[in-house]
């Protein structure tokens, strides 16, 4: 409702209903904020890099999955190749934020891009559903928040994880796979969806001891072609039924 | 190495989001295309963590990290299906993660 209104009024109203509306998310991010910045000093960044991580590359995921192969071992091109799976999503939301900004100058669309992720895009398009229209200064906003608030969580991982010596035994590795299961699992009801899921992870843990370092890429890229070709194969067999999903 | 894999992270993650909004790029993704990046996360987070749980090798078979490891990710794994709350997963499950392992 307020930022309905705020949308004609004044850009400092704008600002505050992004970062308000952002608030929620944010916060939902602070507990693994806290684990990559810990995560990154455990497995041999410095203080300075492991900020760094997250001031340069500001995608949880992938700094996640980065670190987990790192402490693994794990060459740098697979590391890169994961990262670049891992972060091709934004393609999409790039692909949908195109239209919007095209007109707007390079500057603005260099800003907007560095801080698109998940949650920016969601709240950014709930916005634009709300008022009808796209507002830059709102993805703005709404995105810096999130950076400002990440990297904060981060900082504090950090030192925590400098005060805390033994991490490795506490456990962590299973915080990750408890977020990472908690980001899939909510959408196993799309069939496509299991079956990434069930290929990509049976994949994985299968190829793990023979190709250390592409073990994720080489799983990921079968299960999302799995996933592919049963959502084909089911619009084609049922092609008048599709449209009782929607 | 370090180094290098900030500066190679940064432009993966930065070149992946601006590539679109950039005015010298002409190419529009199919909708296939658009429908296969879309399953990319859950396959990429699926394939990282089902190895922290899942262990497979040729001698020894499929074996697991731990019955703390299993139980608590059994656990994430229903109330995320019944769409509880992410945050509210990933602390629950930890804490019974961390339970058990206290009680055992």
């Amino acid at each position: 409702m307020l930022e309905t209104r705020s949308s004609q009024s004044s850009p400092w109203r704008l600002s505050l209903a992004a970062c308000l509306d952002t608030l929620p998310l944010a916060i939902a991010v602070i507990p693994w904020g806290i684990l990559t910045g810990a995560l990154a000093v455990q497995v041999g960044m410095s203080p300075l890099q492991a900020q760094l991580l997250s001031l340069l590359t500001f995608a949880g995921a992938a700094q996640l999955s980065c670190l987990t192969l790192m402490g693994a071992g794990a060459s740098l091109s697979a590391i890169f190749g994961s990262t670049f799976v891992i972060s091709s999503r934004h393609l999409l939301y790039s692909v949908v934020f195109r239209e919007h900004v095209l007109a707007l100058p390079q500057r603005w669309r260099l800003a907007i891009a560095f801080v698109l992720t998940d949650e920016m895009f969601a709240v950014s398009q709930a916005h634009t559903h709300k008022t009808g229209q796209f507002s830059a200064l709102y993805a703005l906003v709404s995105g810096y928040c999130f950076y400002v608030v990440w990297n904060l969580a981060t900082l504090a991982g950090i030192i925590a994880g400098d005060l805390i010596q033994n991490l490795d035994s506490l456990g962590l590795d299973f915080a990750i796979a408890a977020t990472f299961i908690a980001m899939t699992f909510g959408e196993l009801r799309r069939f496509p969806i299991v079956i990434a899921v069930v290929v990509s992870g049976f994949l994985s843990v299968a190829l793990k001891a023979y190709f250390s370092d592409s073990y994720i890429i080489i799983a990921a890229l079968i299960g999302m072609a799995m996933a592919y070709s049963v959502k084909e194969e089911a619009s084609n067999k049922s092609g008048d039924k599709r449209g009782q999903k929607t | 190495m370090i180094w290098w894999l900030l500066i190679g992270m940064t432009i993966i993650t930065f070149a992946n989001r601006y590539v679109f909004l950039a005015r010298t790029v002409r190419y529009q993704p199919s909708d296939q295309v658009k429908r296969f990046l879309s399953y990319s996360s859950y396959a990429v987070l699926t394939a990282i963590w089902a190895p922290i749980v899942f262990n497979y090798n040729h001698n020894d078979g499929l074996s697991h990290a731990g019955s703390d490891y299993l139980i608590a990710s059994a656990l994430a794994a229903l109330l995320s299906v019944l769409r509880v709350k992410s945050i509210v997963v990933v602390l629950t499950s930890i804490g019974v993660f961390f339970l058990i392992r206290y009680l055992s």
